[in-house]
């Protein structure tokens, strides 16, 4: 039987959904119990969701980050391959745990038929450095949605250690101080790859439109979260603000990123270039 | 040839009478070349600690004539004329080798999972293998009996978790620091429960100790004791900056440590964390401090809890040791018996 793209996501998104019933199982559990289950649904949402992006990406001869579905498709697929590769070190197993219903909340969304429009086979960017802008960029919110991830858990084991003290060496979750280096070293990793795309897309404004910086509504939406990424860093290395706030940054900021990343987009001109198109191909 | 135990332990016998039976290592081989001459075991092992005195015996005699002369051969031995009612418990197998998986599993200790005994056991045995007191009935269950208490630590959780308050205070600390390596402690009042917890955070790779204490000698004494430093009292907090854990246990009645002189220090030390142990009754350091960001505080009866519950969750884990003995002990013997068929009597408490 073969399935479409969108219908192997709907797998993904059902084992992210197991995954996401475990999860609270676990925690209910103070989280007690190996997460071996947890990681091998997630691997098995990973599976599926690669086929699904295979599969449209085959179709449209192209990377697949040409609408709203296929880059959050895109994102949550940064995430869940990331939480695979760290999760292969036991100690950070349980990222999963917080990763998944992130995984669930967000493929639903992206389940919505609206964000998936029959324009993703005409896409309006093509050539590599459009293609390398968008997977940089989506990587670098990939990196910051696994850091928001590593601040709940750090904000769950704080809150262990000062206010559930005769359960928190029960559990299996790693010592705060390693969740508190995790969470800023994905910020900090994510931040470098917002950077990286940034620039690229910069490059290639330049190349086709004749300047590095317009006051596009995305650009400046872009513009302000790596404003928001550089000033969490610089207040944690440079003015100690560590621990609770940062976590709490670290988590504001993935928030805010998710909740305007839509509306940013539908707002840009440069990301939307040719609307006329738009209305002749849904003739 | 069957497997008989003769023994009492703490769950049977007061400290004063098992103290009468107790053999020291340089009696033990004479007195199993005794018990082999006077034709009560073919085999034998005798363990001796604090908490148990136990006749390990591979014999042909019927489990009913044995014990008797065991028991008789014990009060000789000892010259103990004494009445005694149920302070030796007599087993035979199947149960004599399930009770010497369960003794080298530490399921028969009084700390519930304890590793000390599997090392005395295994003295024992070595002790009567060395003088030839042992054969291949022996062998071959004191043998089971390790691999058994290899696994039951494995595949349970019996032997997980701290029972003391110097444990717990390392468990606590390896929840919040990456490893203990490289971790500056500081003591504040030199008792004897932070002493331990201080030893404790030493041998899982702490790096230097601060002794600070209101005797300055004591606080010296101690110092060198574990290889670290002393401070006066009063200075203590100038040598904040570098400290990951602090242990107080002083005798003051007042509070040493509280929010408003300890929030400038945190951030001297860049608001990284730091583990504040506080064994002292009445407290040393006010419970306000751990709203402090990155200040994560236990005071004795956070860790006397903890503590409680590791031996909880050992207690739980109970049943699954005991299927996983009577398996094993099952298939050494060749076949699966019920366990309902015992002669002889079983002791009261810690056996079941």
């Amino acid at each position: 039987m073969h399935l479409s793209d969108r219908n192997y996501f709907v797998v993904a998104v059902v084992f992210y959904g197991l995954s996401t019933l475990y999860a609270v199982f676990l925690q209910r559990r103070g989280f007690r119990t190996d997460d071996r289950i947890n990681y091998l649904l997630l691997l098995g949402g990973a599976a599926f969701h690669t086929l699904a992006m295979m599969e449209r990406g085959f179709n449209l001869q192209r990377c697949p980050i040409n609408n709203l579905y296929e880059a959050i498709t895109f994102l949550l697929w940064t995430i869940v391959c990331s939480y695979l590769a760290i999760g292969i070190w036991s100690r950070l197993r349980f990222l999963g745990a917080f990763a998944s219903p992130i995984l669930l909340g967000i493929g639903v969304v992206a389940l919505m038929p609206s964000l998936d429009p029959p324009l993703a086979a005409h896409p309006n960017f093509t050539g590599v450095w459009p293609s390398l802008h968008a997977a940089l960029i989506l990587l670098g919110y990939g990196a910051f949605g696994l850091s928001a991830i590593a601040a709940a858990m750090y904000l769950r084991q704080e809150r262990n250690l000062k206010f559930n003290k005769r359960e928190v060496v029960f559990s299996l979750m790693p010592p705060i101080q390693r969740l508190e280096q995790t969470m800023t070293r994905l910020l900090g990793a994510g931040f470098v790859l917002l950077t990286a795309g940034l620039l690229v897309g910069a490059l290639w404004l330049k190349s086709t439109h004749g300047y590095y910086f317009s006051s596009d509504a995305k650009v400046l939406w872009s513009g302000l979260v790596w404003l928001l990424g550089c000033g969490l860093l610089v207040s944690r290395w440079r003015f100690a603000q560590r621990g609770r706030r940062f976590a709490l940054g670290a988590i504001g900021m993935f928030v805010f990123v998710l909740l305007t990343f839509w509306g940013s987009n539908l707002l840009s001109v440069i990301h939307n270039p040719d609307p006329q198109a738009k209305t002749e191909s849904r003739r | 040839m069957s497997l008989l135990v003769l023994g009492l332990s703490h769950h049977t016998a007061p400290v004063t009478v098992r103290e009468r039976f107790a053999l020291t290592e340089a009696r033990v081989p004479a007195t199993l070349a005794q018990l082999r001459e006077a034709g009560l075991a073919d085999e034998a092992v005798i363990l001796s600690t604090c908490n148990r005195v136990e006749l390990y015996c591979a014999t042909s005699l019927e489990p009913a004539r044995a014990f008797p002369g065991l028991v008789e051969f014990l009060r000789k031995l000892n010259d103990f004329q004494e009445p005694l009612t149920t302070e030796f418990y007599q087993l035979s197998e199947p149960h004599s080798l399930e009770h010497l998986f369960k003794v080298a599993c530490g399921l028969d200790s009084m700390v519930l999972g304890e590793t000390e005994v599997l090392g005395q056991l295994k003295q024992a045995y070595d002790l009567a293998l060395q003088h030839k007191h042992t054969g291949g009935r022996l062998n071959k269950a004191f043998q089971r009996a390790f691999n058994v208490a290899k696994q039951i630590r494995t595949e349970t959780n019996i032997q997980r978790g701290a029972t003391s308050v110097a444990a717990v205070a390392v468990e606590l600390a390896e929840k919040i620091f990456n490893s203990l390596d490289e971790r500056q402690v500081m003591v504040i009042g030199a008792g004897d429960t932070s002493e331990k917890a201080a030893r404790a955070l030493l041998s899982r790779g702490a790096q230097s100790i601060l002794v600070s204490n209101r005797s300055y000698d004591r606080a010296e004494a101690l110092a060198t004791e574990l290889g670290g430093r002393a401070i006066h009292f009063d200075n203590w907090a100038s040598e904040f900056k570098r400290i990951d854990i602090v242990i107080s246990s002083t005798s003051a009645p007042h509070y040493v440590l509280d929010r408003a002189r300890l929030a400038p220090l945190m951030e001297l030390r860049g608001n990284a964390p730091l583990l504040l142990i506080d064994i002292a009754v009445p407290r040393d350091i006010d419970p306000e401090v751990q709203f402090l960001d990155n200040v994560y505080l236990y005071n004795v009866d956070d860790l006397q809890a903890i503590a409680e519950n590791y031996l909880q969750q050992r207690k739980d884990e109970l049943a699954k040791c005991e299927g996983i003995i009577r398996e094993k002990a099952a298939a050494l013997l060749g076949a699966r018996r019920p366990p309902a068929a015992t002669p002889g009597r079983r002791p009261a408490l810690g056996h079941q």
